[in-house]
């Protein structure tokens, strides 16, 4: 009986000590199915700052379709950025900002509350760097790994709204 | 109904210990090399206090749960686990009655994974897991009471994530030596011809492990160590010192142990450390550690450990936030196991006092002891109070007595 305990212990210290990823996921499995009636033009996990950008979803999923399956190591919370080629509900107020060399306008869309229009629309022209053109819209998710299916949709308001199963 | 709330209360713990834990930056891990390799020579200067004899310590971090020691990056918040396994072993030879030769090693293995493991690590896409190898040989002469050491030190960068860490430098090879004559020690560690650290320690107090006093004054004498980091910032020479006092406070078994950084950041941590017995094999500690994030007391991290032989559980303590890459606010537990010898006699890390031995020696010394006794007690009769001589039965004799006499 003395041996038996000792012996579980053991088995549940090395359970949770080295062999933990028998039953937890270290990558999340990710599809997205579109439910809007815009073409997604793919999923990135962005840095906090915006200035670091990982693409996650690469295919456009079109209105009603599903992504194929990728797996990423991203089991955690991060912001998530989902581009759209347009958007047919509201759009954000636009931020006048102007480039300093050239001075063209870059309208940059700032961050929605809850129940404001939350799709940004970023238009940079002339700014010694690329033009950028972008509508897309950030949130952030928690991740838990292993297979999870995200539905991107619109909601009444004509806002997008995110479901992660 | 008892033991189950002990359990409740347990899981409680447990369960506040990784709820209010904090992740830990990228740049705590980058810097995770650094803080190894001066650890290490720290081990090797308080073994070499004595430089003969043999030491052994061994141990792993255990964090069980993926949310516990998340990893902060620029992206979010990884599920995942810190890790810290390591070993360092001296053990020494006698060459003739006076000189003894050494050779030691010191390893450490540490980072973040998405997977924990024993080890073979995942390497998982925002891993980092590095490594510090420090060997080397010593020399002592007990006639003269001097030490010398000097060896080889290496850092590994096994892995590091290419999109959240910034580029490091693998393989690093670093030399360092080691000089001690009586109670004055001095350490050097370079890179190339440029060194990276110059320790020079002063540990005044008296040991009895090493031959000192056991009690009075000297054992109060303060042990000081200083020492100059090379540091860079933004390609300029910023060197800083590092000044450490050790100071006994009560027999040995209450230390306190304060840290200043000159010349700029001035208070860095205060230890309070207590050791029921002088030979440190369990102790108990407080410590204030200042974190240079914040103003004011927001800054300062209070917390503790308690350190059993095999077992080692720490909650903010200064130790596993300077070790750990900025572990905070969650119990950070320690299978470990380390033991010092000398002579015969033994002890744990830093410890002025051997541990009291309890084994076969004193049965024999406890047999010599009451024959010693019982001799000595016929030898010398005893007196009572009133000076009369007394005499101890010694088993029992029953003698025929005369009832004129008036006996019983």
């Amino acid at each position: 009986m003395k041996y038996l305990r000792l012996f579980l212990c053991l088995v549940a210290l090395s359970l949770t000590a080295c062999m933990s990823h028998l039953f937890t996921d270290t990558t999340t499995r990710l599809q997205v199915e579109n439910k809007t009636d815009v073409t997604i033009l793919g999923l990135d996990i962005v840095s906090e700052d915006g200035t670091s950008v990982l693409p996650w979803i690469r295919d456009s999923i079109e209105p009603g379709e599903k992504s194929r399956v990728v797996e990423e190591d991203w089991v955690g919370t991060f912001k998530v950025r989902v581009r759209f080629d347009k958007w047919n509900g509201k759009l954000l107020a636009s931020v006048g900002k102007f480039c300093a060399t050239y001075s063209t306008p870059v309208r940059v869309y700032a961050l929605a509350k809850q129940g404001d229009p939350n799709v940004f629309e970023k238009d940079v022209k002339g700014c010694g760097e690329d033009d950028v053109h972008m509508v897309y819209t950030e949130t952030t998710l928690d991740f838990e790994g292993g297979s999870q299916y995200l539905i991107v949709s619109q909601d009444e308001d004509g806002n997008v709204a995110f479901k992660l199963k | 109904m008892k033991n189950g709330l002990n359990k409740i209360f347990l899981l409680l713990v447990m369960v506040a210990g990784v709820a209010f834990a904090d992740p830990i930056p990228t740049e705590a891990l980058t810097q995770g090399g650094l803080v190894m390799r001066d650890r290490q020579l720290r081990d090797i200067g308080l073994v070499m206090r004595g430089g003969r004899g043999g030491f052994v310590d061994i141990g792993y971090t255990y964090t069980p749960s993926s949310e516990q020691l998340q990893l902060q990056s620029k992206y979010g918040v990884h599920d995942g686990f810190a890790f810290r396994h390591h070993y360092g072993i001296f053990g020494s030879w006698v060459l003739d009655s006076t000189s003894h030769f050494g050779f030691l090693t010191w390893f450490d293995r540490a980072g973040w994974d998405s997977q924990d493991f024993f080890f073979f690590p995942h390497y998982g896409d925002f891993a980092h897991i590095s490594s510090a190898l420090t060997w080397g040989f010593s020399y002592t002469n007990t006639e003269y009471d001097v030490t010398a050491a000097l060896g080889l030190q290496h850092q590994n960068l096994e892995k590091a994530g290419w999109r959240v860490y910034p580029d490091e430098n693998d393989s690093l090879l670093f030399y360092w030596a080691h000089a001690r004559y009586k109670m004055v020690g001095l350490q050097a560690s370079f890179y190339r011809s440029t060194f990276q650290t110059i320790r020079l320690s002063l540990d005044l107090e008296s040991r009895s492990l090493y031959g000192g006093a056991g009690s009075g004054f000297k054992t109060y004498l303060p042990n000081l160590n200083a020492t100059i980091y090379r540091r860079k910032t933004n390609g300029d020479d910023d060197n800083f010192i590092r000044l450490n006092w050790e100071q006994n406070l009560y027999k040995q078994t209450l230390y306190a142990d304060v840290t200043f950084d000159f010349p700029d950041d001035g208070f860095r941590s205060a230890i309070l450390k207590y050791y029921p017995d002088p030979a440190r094999m369990i102790g108990f500690e407080a410590s204030c550690l200042r974190r240079h994030e914040f103003a004011g007391s927001k800054d300062l991290l209070w917390g503790g450990a308690i350190d059993l032989l095999f077992f080692r559980l720490g909650y903010n303590s200064a130790f596993d936030y300077e070790n750990m890459f900025h572990t905070k606010g969650t119990l950070v537990a320690e299978f470990r196991f380390q033991i010092g010898a000398v002579d015969g006699k033994f002890f744990g890390r830093g410890a002025a006092k051997p541990a009291p031995m309890e084994t076969t020696k004193n049965s024999i010394d406890l047999k010599k002891l009451m024959k010693a006794r019982a001799e000595q007690n016929s030898a010398s009769p005893k007196y009572d109070a009133q000076g009369n001589k007394v005499i101890e039965a010694k088993g029992i004799r029953y003698e025929k007595t005369d009832a004129t006499q008036g006996g019983h």
